[in-house]
C-alpha cells in the first residue's frame, strides 16, 4: 500500500537516474543554472547569540550554539571543547528510512567534525578558563529543516556563521570561586579564530566530465560520486572527501579545488558582511532585531548573498569575472598541458605503444614498474603520460594541506 | 537583548501572529507560525506506513515529536510533546485511515513566551494544509497572572519572569469545548474562571486568523473571506 522506502528519495531509481545523467550530459540542469552556477544563500540570524538559520534554495538548516563551563579532558588540560551535533530527524522526515538515515548521518557528522574540530579553526585554547579544573564547552547543534541537495554546505555555512556569531559571557576565576558575568555587568565576548573554513560541494557524473557544483538532492542522488572540498579563507584546503563510483581524473579534482577556493572566500566574506550588518542593525535595536520571525515571507532581514555581494560596487560582476577566468583557466591549463602530453607522447609513440586501454592491463601482468607507488597510481586508472603530472598534483595537494595550520589534518598525508 | 516586548499590545490582547504555509518540500503540509518573537515551524506527513508494532485496524497511529532548538528533548520538552499530542489524538478522524500513520513534527525556532500554546496551533495549522482529516480545528491560548494580579494574554517571555500563575487552554472550533487545561502557581477559581473566559473569546481571533490565512492560501482574498464571516454572522 505505501511505499515509504522511495518517497522520500529523488533520483534513486533507474529512470530517474538515467534522465538526470542524460541531462548533465547536455549541460542541462533542472533550475536552470550553469554548471558552475550556485544557488542563493540567504543568511537570517536569531534573537538570541548563535542563532542562525541558513537556507540554501529549498534546504534549510538551523543551527544554535550554546556554551556551558565544563571539566576539560585530561589529554588536553588546557583547551576548550568543541561539540558538534547533527538532528536529521524531526521536520526534515529524513529519519523515515533508517539505512539512509545512517549513512548520512554518519557522513556529514564526520565531515562536519573534519571541518570543525580536527581543523582547528576555533581557538580552543583561549576558552579555557583554568587549566586542569575550568574550560568552556561550546555544543553546536545543527537541526536540518529541509533537505533538497547539498546538506554539506548548508551546514558548514551555518554552523560557521553561527560560531562566528555567537558570544560567550565573561567569566573570572578567583580563589577557587567562578563568577559568570551577565550581559549588563560585562559584555559578552566572541569566540577567538584561527581560520574560517566552508566547503564546497561538487557532483561527478559518468556521463560527463564537468563536475556540477551545489547540486540538488535529485542531482545528489543520481551522482556517482560526490566530493567534498572544505577551503578556509586563506585558501587553503581542509578536508577533502570524495567518495563514489565515478573515476575521478586529478584534473577535474584540481579544477573543482580552484573554483572552491574561491568561491569559500567569497562565502565568508558574504558570512561577514552579514555579520556586521546584523550588529548595525542590534546597535539600532529597537524593533529591527526580529529575530527569526523574519524567516515567514519575504524580509529586509533575510541576507541573501547575491544582494549582500552585490551591493559592493558591482562586485559580482568582478567576482563573476574573476570566477569566470579562473574557470577558463581551470579549463584552458589543462588543454594546453594536453596538447603538450599529446605531443609528448606522439615523441615516445615510436618506441612503445602508448594506448592506455590497451597497454594497461600488460603492464599489470608483467609488472613492469618497480616502486610501489607507480603501481597503484596505473591502477587507479592513469595513463603513463599524464602520471608525472599527477604525481606533481599531489604534491602540490599534499604541500597545501602542510601550510595550513592543522597538524592533525597534515600528518595523514606525510 | 533589547526586543520589542509585548509593549506595544494590551494585557488583554494576543501578540501579532503571522505564518507561512509549506516553507518545507519534503512533508504533506508544513507551517512556520509565529506568536510576537515566538517562532516554531510544524510539518505533517501522512498517511504513511506504519511499523507493525504499533498497527491498529480501526485507527491510524499519530506519532507527534517536538524538538527543542538546542540539544535533546527533556522532560518539559517530553510534557508539551504530550500536550500536543492529547490534543491531537482528540481532534483527528483517527478512523478515515486505519492501518496508516500520521506523524506530526513540531520544531522550536524560537521561545520568547506562550510556546506550548505556539506549538499547539502550529500542529493545528499544518494538519489543515496537509489535508489530513480533522473533527474539528483548535486553537491554545496561554495566560498568566503577574505579580501584581494582573491578566495577561500572550505573555512575552520578559514577562513570564515573575508570574504567579499561568495557563494554557486548547479549544475546539465547533462547540467551543474545553481540550486541554494545563495550569501552574496559586489562584482562587474565580480568578480561573475568569481566565477561561478571556481566553475562549481569544481563540476567537485565532480561529479568525487560522481562516484567512488558509482563505489566502488558497487563493481567496482576505476581504471575501471577512465578508462572509460577517454575512454570516448576521445570518
Amino acid at each position: 500500500m505505501f511505499m515509504n522506502s522511495n518517497l522520500f528519495e529523488p533520483g534513486k531509481s533507474k529512470p530517474e537516474r538515467n534522465f538526470v545523467q542524460l541531462a548533465v550530459k547536455q549541460n542541462q540542469r533542472f533550475d536552470g543554472r550553469r554548471s558552475n552556477e550556485c544557488r542563493d544563500v540567504e543568511l537570517t540570524f536569531g534573537a538570541d547569540w548563535g542563532t542562525v538559520a541558513v537556507s540554501l534554495g529549498e534546504t534549510k538548516v538551523l543551527t544554535h550554539v550554546t556554551c556551558d563551563l565544563g571539566a576539560p579532558t585530561t589529554s588536553r588540560p588546557n583547551e576548550g571543547k568543541l561539540q558538534l551535533n547533527v538532528n536529521l530527524g524531526g521536520v526534515a522526515f529524513l529519519d523515515e528510512v533508517q539505512s539512509t538515515h545512517d549513512q548520512r548521518s554518519l557522513t556529514l557528522n564526520s565531515l562536519l567534525e573534519r571541518t570543525f574540530r580536527s581543523s582547528r579553526c576555533v581557538d580552543l585554547e583561549s576558552l579555557c578558563v583554568a587549566a586542569e579544573q575550568h574550560v568552556w564547552c561550546i555544543r553546536v547543534d545543527i537541526n536540518v529543516l529541509n533537505h533538497d541537495g547539498n546538506l554539506y554546505d548548508a551546514s558548514t555555512i551555518a554552523t560557521l556563521a553561527a560560531l562566528m556569531h555567537f558570544r560567550r559571557p565573561d567569566v573570572t576565576f578567583a580563589d577557587d570561586e567562578l563568577r559568570i558575568y551577565t550581559e549588563k555587568e560585562r559584555e559578552f565576548i566572541p569566540l577567538l579564530f584561527l581560520h574560517y573554513p566552508v566547503s564546497v560541494t561538487y557532483c561527478i557524473f559518468k556521463s560527463s566530465g564537468q563536475p556540477i557544483v551545489d547540486p540538488l538532492l535529485l542531482e545528489e542522488n543520481a551522482a556517482d560520486s560526490v566530493i567534498v572540498l572544505s577551503f578556509n579563507s586563506y585558501q587553503e584546503l581542509c578536508t577533502l572527501n570524495a567518495g563514489g563510483t565515478a573515476p575521478t581524473n586529478v584534473r577535474t579534482i584540481m579544477q573543482c579545488a580552484r573554483n572552491a577556493a574561491t568561491r569559500a572566500k567569497s562565502l565568508v566574506d558574504f558570512i561577514r558582511k552579514a555579520l556586521s550588518l546584523d550588529e548595525e542593525r542590534r546597535l539600532q535595536g529597537g524593533r529591527l532585531v526580529q529575530g527569526l520571525v523574519a524567516l515567514i515571507g519575504e524580509n529586509q532581514q533575510k541576507l541573501s548573498f547575491r544582494k549582500l555581494m552585490g551591493h559592493q560596487k558591482q562586485e559580482p560582476q568582478d567576482l563573476q569575472s574573476e570566477k569566470m577566468d579562473v574557470d577558463t583557466k581551470a579549463i584552458a591549463k589543462p588543454r594546453v598541458e594536453e596538447m603538450a602530453v599529446e605531443e609528448e607522447s606522439s615523441k615516445q609513440e615510436t618506441d612503445a605503444p602508448l594506448d592506455s586501454s590497451s597497454w594497461l592491463p600488460q603492464d599489470e601482468d608483467s609488472q613492469k614498474l618497480p616502486t610501489p607507488s607507480e603501481a597503484s597510481a596505473s591502477k587507479a586508472g592513469k595513463g603513463k603520460q599524464n602520471r608525472s603530472k599527477s604525481k606533481a598534483n599531489k604534491k602540490q595537494q599534499a604541500k597545501k594541506q602542510n601550510n595550513s595550520d592543522s597538524e592533525e589534518e597534515a600528518k595523514p598525508v606525510i | 537583548m533589547n526586543l520589542p516586548g509585548k509593549m506595544d499590545v494590551g494585557k488583554d490582547k494576543l501578540r501579532q501572529m503571522n505564518c507561512e504555509f509549506n516553507p518545507l518540500s519534503r512533508c504533506d503540509g508544513s507551517v512556520m507560525y509565529s506568536q510576537g518573537a515566538t517562532v516554531v515551524i510544524a510539518a505533517v506527513l501522512g498517511p504513511i506506513e506504519v511499523k507493525t508494532q504499533n498497527l491498529s485496524i480501526d485507527g491510524s497511529y499519530l506519532e507527534c515529536n517536538y524538538r527543542p532548538k538546542a540539544g535533546l528533548p527533556q522532560v518539559k520538552e517530553r510534557i508539551r510533546e504530550a500536550a500536543i499530542r492529547d490534543v491531537l489524538e482528540l481532534a483527528l478522524l483517527a478512523e478515515a485511515h486505519p492501518r496508516s500513520k500520521m506523524s506530526v513534527q513540531v520544531q522550536e525556532l524560537e521561545d520568547r513566551g506562550s510556546i506550548d500554546a505556539c506549538a499547539v496551533n502550529s500542529a493545528c495549522l499544518a494538519m489543515l494544509v496537509g489535508g489530513l482529516p480533522l473533527k474539528y480545528s483548535f486553537a491554545a491560548v496561554h495566560c498568566i497572572i503577574n505579580e501584581q494580579g494582573e491578566y495577561v494574554l500572550d505573555p512575552d517571555q520578559s514577562e513570564t519572569l515573575h508570574q504567579r500563575a499561568s495557563f494554557t487552554f486548547a479549544f475546539d472550533s465547533v462547540e467551543g469545548n474545553l481540550l486541554l487545561v494545563q495550569t501552574k502557581g496559586a489562584f482562587k477559581i474565580a480568578q480561573f474562571n475568569d481566565i477561561e473566559c478571556l481566553c475562549r473569546a481569544a481563540s476567537a481571533e485565532i480561529f479568525q486568523f487560522y481562516r484567512n490565512q488558509v482563505a489566502k492560501y488558497h487563493g481567496r482574498s482576505e476581504a471575501i473571506a471577512e465578508k462572509e464571516e460577517d454575512a454570516s454572522m448576521e445570518t
